[in-house]
């Protein structure tokens, strides 16, 4: 037969979900575990590099493993913001819109990503951002420990 | 404490999760729908007179477009296949299980099935097969309306007959 040349637009809307059990690692684990237990965010101190947070296990520059532990504010500056204005569900971790950032907390010299959720239009490069911590029952050992970043001021 | 906890967090569950919105096109339409109906439709080269299955509007080698749409029985050859024995996220069938490529009888090209009713040893390549449907009702225009394939107990298809269409 001739291929119709109308035919009622069919679509589907489905989620494919890849299940990852992420293994963090000795200095991961270890940083994730101090914002569950200890509602503090630390770095490492590794040659080069300066405060590291998130820490690594090993340095960027030379691969050298080692570092002192530093805790570092759970306070800081804006180094990069990218508007969500139109969440997907399920893809992002809002279904509001919000901002993802580049935080760079006091006392750390390098960049940690997280979520703002309030007061969006307001964020800018510059801004000033305090960690929201989510209630002790809720603290599961992950990066969402920190519910979010919120505006200081 | 001048230090985070040395009981480590050792795990974090990180799913990824990809929302899509699939838009079937004239032709997969018209092929997903032709299931509801235990239809299986193709799309004929109008250069070479190659069936592909499912349709497409222009074939893929002579780069001519397939106005034509033909109906396929649903029986063919299993041309080549896969013994899964480990289990994915998602599919709960019985280990071991057969997936396999199907070129249905007066197809150019395979459909990727299922074959069950015997077991994952006996399936090999050239053995003839036919489709196993869901039953009326349940079919919902979908690949998987098409429960799996079967074998048919038919003489084995010798290798020329199939290796061009794998």
């Amino acid at each position: 037969m001739k291929a119709p040349t109308s035919v009622e637009p069919m679509s589907q809307r489905m989620t494919v979900t890849f299940p990852y059990k992420h293994s963090t690692g000795e200095v991961t684990g270890r940083f994730l575990a101090g914002l569950k237990e200890q509602k503090k965010i630390w770095g490492r101190r590794i040659a080069g590099q300066g405060v590291v947070v998130p820490p690594n296990a090993y340095s960027e520059i030379d691969a050298k493993t080692g570092g002192e532990w530093v805790e570092v504010a759970d306070q800081g500056t804006v180094t990069a913001v990218g508007v969500v204005a139109q969440p997907v569900k399920d893809l992002h971790p809002s279904t509001e819109p919000f901002a993802y950032v580049l935080v760079k907390l006091d006392g750390a010299d390098t960049a940690l990503a997280h979520l703002v959720l309030d007061r969006i239009d307001d964020i800018r490069v510059g801004s000033r951002v305090k960690a929201v911590w989510a209630p002790d029952e809720e603290r599961k050992g992950t990066i969402r420990d920190i519910a979010c970043f919120q505006l200081v001021g | 404490m001048n230090e985070p906890p040395k009981d480590r967090i050792k795990y974090v569950q990180t799913d990824l999760h990809l929302p899509y919105h699939y838009y079937a096109g004239d032709y997969k339409a018209l092929y997903l729908n032709a299931l509801k109906d235990k239809k299986i439709l193709g799309s004929k080269c109008s250069k070479t007179g190659k069936v592909f299955v499912p349709p497409v509007m222009s074939s893929p080698d002579a780069h001519a477009p397939c106005t034509e749409i033909v109906e396929l029985p649903d029986k063919g050859i299993v041309t080549t296949f896969c013994v899964v024995n480990v289990p994915v996220f998602g599919r709960d069938l019985e280990l071991p299980y057969v997936v396999a490529s199907v070129a249905l009888d007066g197809a150019d090209i395979s459909i990727y099935g299922l074959v069950q009713e015997c077991k994952a040893p006996e399936v090999e390549m050239g053995m003839r097969v036919q489709a196993v449907w869901k039953p009326d009702g349940e079919r919902l225009g979908e690949h998987t309306d098409i429960k799996y394939f079967k074998p048919t107990g038919e003489t084995k298809a010798p290798l020329e007959s199939f290796i061009h269409r794998l």
